[in-house]
């Protein structure tokens, strides 16, 4: 077990290298020269100035030498600083993450807590009027974009309970519950996506499980319905369900980033749109690199994780 | 290779002899059966979204004569007759906007979806027809790429091009491009572990009549699917996009930026943010549903799928 999850951790370090010259690199090869959008118009600047701003942004020097003192800098948790305040991009990608991640976990959650019951009863009650509400329902799931949920639960909460989120963001340390009554609505109109592909997946691999010889066997020994059910099938139909979970971590990321801007909560999502339309160059690399580890992180736990669900895996 | 990625991609592995053998043997029944099978209800459901939304976009503007940039009706009106949709905050009639939108989200469409198609056909067989160090090359540029979400990778690429329709497209083409060329290259694994390709080769064939002749014909059922599933994940996106403010500018009508504005109205009328939105799911669960439909009619090979992920083997 341990060998295979220092593999894992061996296969993640060079792809997160591999990310970070591409983000490096598609920040530059993307046209439109930095320096001259930065004094845009501005046709008095001489190259002198020029040339001081290029030194700033760290973009004197040939692109290996650029990379080497990025890459460097960000190892020992500088990533030079925002262009439009000045901040440390370290802080502000510490803020960033916090409600980011606090937002993507409780999706997962959401989707999970909820997806799977959903498939499991479809499954067992396959062909009835559940089963059919369930698969619709999962259908829509699929395709409902999660900003125009996000808009539809806003006017619900707002003409029904006459309750709109607090629009100034609240930090969990110091107020958890208004905290997550500013999370709850963003975090469900992330997760139906999730939910809607894990209750699709838990109903087909429940069914196939259900099928099963030894979930025969175990009802032809006496065993009930419904141990079979949770002890049985459920625990083996779930292995194969985590196997999505990484790539919806990407999905929920994803989400996040639309839905930030829509609830005014300053995750990363929100950062690097505000520092795209800024121009923000260092916050943009900054940005987008921690989206890429999170994600990468986050599939490297999902590896480590199946591997213990199913030894097989670990051991081959 | 990571262990899920093996478990994720079970039928474009095969290289072996026996389940080769198998699918072989299948595959004749299974074109003609291909007829008998248009019954599937979901797929047929699907194709009718469809089609209906491409005659909308096609027509609409021709049955539906409104200008959807005419500041001429009165402002914020609920549906009527006059105005089935209601009019927006500049007095423009939204079902001639929701019809423009219907064009732009078609065009954004075909024309990303045909960027990742070509690329994607491009590098997948390229990887799938020489291998070694060619595919290893392909296959870690298409790693790095799934290494950041999809939308997050968009937005990138259409901030930094600049924002308009023309960059959003081609971000979008880029980023589901990698999924064409991986599902591609597993599937001209596939074929060139068919007799007939192999045939091909002893008869002295070479590398680009085996591409043409043998290899490109026999990949078009995962290439259908895909196509279908992928023109639903561009349309979401360029939504996203514009609801972003990176695609489709105003005061041009698209769903995405139109959802943007009304959420400013929201308290004086609900009715401009539900159009919208119902026009994107609409559209979008249609090219979901045609893409089930669509697999299950041509290629049971690829398994049971959720949306664009495979469901494990079944063993």
């Amino acid at each position: 077990m341990g060998g295979y999850i220092l593999r894992r951790i061996a296969f993640a370090i060079p792809t997160l290298v591999a990310v970070s010259i591409g983000i490096f690199l598609m920040v530059r090869l993307l046209p439109g020269d930095i320096i001259d959008i930065l004094f845009g118009g501005d046709l008095s600047a001489s190259e002198e100035v020029k040339d001081q701003a290029r030194e700033q942004l760290g973009l004197n020097g040939s692109y290996p030498e650029q990379y080497w003192r990025w890459i460097s800098g960000v190892l020992q948790g500088d990533f030079g600083f925002s262009l439009r305040n000045t901040e440390p991009v370290s802080n502000i990608i510490l803020d960033a993450l916090t409600v980011t991640i606090e937002l993507v976990v409780l999706g997962l959650l959401i989707a999970t807590v909820v997806g799977v019951p959903l498939g499991v009863l479809s499954a067992v009650k396959r062909d009835s009027g559940w089963d059919f509400v369930a698969r619709v329902g999962g259908l829509v799931g699929l395709s409902i974009p999660s900003f125009w949920l996000a808009t539809l639960l806003l006017l619900f909460t707002s003409r029904v309970f006459g309750w709109v989120p607090p629009l100034n963001y609240i930090s969990p340390f110091d107020d958890p519950i208004g905290n997550l009554s500013q999370f709850i609505l963003p975090a469900v109109s992330i997760s139906v996506f999730t939910m809607a592909i894990v209750m699709r997946m838990v109903r087909a691999t429940m069914l196939e499980v259900l099928g099963q010889d030894y979930v025969r066997t175990a009802r032809a020994k006496g065993v009930d319905r419904s141990t079979v059910v949770s002890r049985h099938a459920l625990r083996n139909a779930l292995i194969p369900v985590v196997t999505i979970l990484g790539f919806e971590i990407g999905v929920l990321i994803g989400g996040a980033a639309i839905i930030e801007t829509i609830f005014g909560l300053p995750g990363i999502g929100y950062v690097l749109l505000q520092a795209i339309f800024g121009r923000d160059y260092p916050v943009i690399q900054a940005m987008t690199l921690m989206i890429a580890f999170t994600f990468i992180f986050a599939n490297l736990l999902v590896d480590i994780l199946y591997g213990i669900l199913d030894p097989r895996i670990s051991q081959g | 290779m990571s262990p899920r990625r093996a478990a994720r991609e079970p039928a474009f592995a095969t290289e072996g002899g026996g389940e080769v053998a198998a699918a072989w043997e299948a595959m004749p029944r299974r074109r003609l059966a291909a007829l008998g099978k248009w019954r599937n209800p979901i797929g047929l459901a699907g194709a009718f979204i469809v089609v209906f939304n491409v005659l909308v976009a096609l027509f609409g503007s021709q049955v539906w004569r409104l200008d959807p940039n005419e500041l001429a009706y009165i402002r914020f009106e609920g549906p009527s007759w006059a105005h089935p949709m209601g009019t927006d905050e500049l007095g423009r009639d939204t079902l001639a906007r929701i019809i423009h939108g219907a064009q732009v989200s078609l065009q954004v469409g075909a024309i990303s979806v045909s960027i990742a198609f070509l690329g994607g056909v491009l590098f997948g067989i390229l990887a799938g027809y020489y291998k070694g160090v060619v595919d290893a090359v392909l296959m870690r540029l298409v790693d790095i790429m799934f290494s950041l979400p999809g939308i997050v990778l968009a937005i990138m690429i259409a901030g930094l091009l600049g924002p308009n329709r023309r960059n959003a497209m081609i971000a979008i083409g880029i980023v589901i491009l990698p999924a064409f060329a991986r599902v591609v290259r597993g599937a001209v694994l596939e074929v060139m572990g068919y007799p007939y390709t192999e045939s091909a080769r002893a008869l002295g064939a070479g590398g680009l009549r085996i591409m043409l002749r043998h290899v490109i014909p026999n990949i078009g059922a995962p290439l259908l699917v895909l196509v279908s599933v992928y023109l639903s994940v561009a349309i979401l996106a360029e939504a996203a996009l514009s609801f972003l403010g990176l695609g489709t500018q105003p005061p041009e009508a698209a769903w995405g930026s139109m959802l943007s504005t009304a959420r400013t109205y929201i308290d004086v009328t609900p009715w401009l943010s539900i159009f919208p939105g119902l026009a994107i799911m609409i559209v979008v669960l249609g090219f979901n549903l045609l893409g089930d439909g669509l697999r299950d009619v041509l290629d049971p090979r690829l398994g049971p799928h959720v949306g664009d992920v495979p469901v494990p083997a079944k063993k």
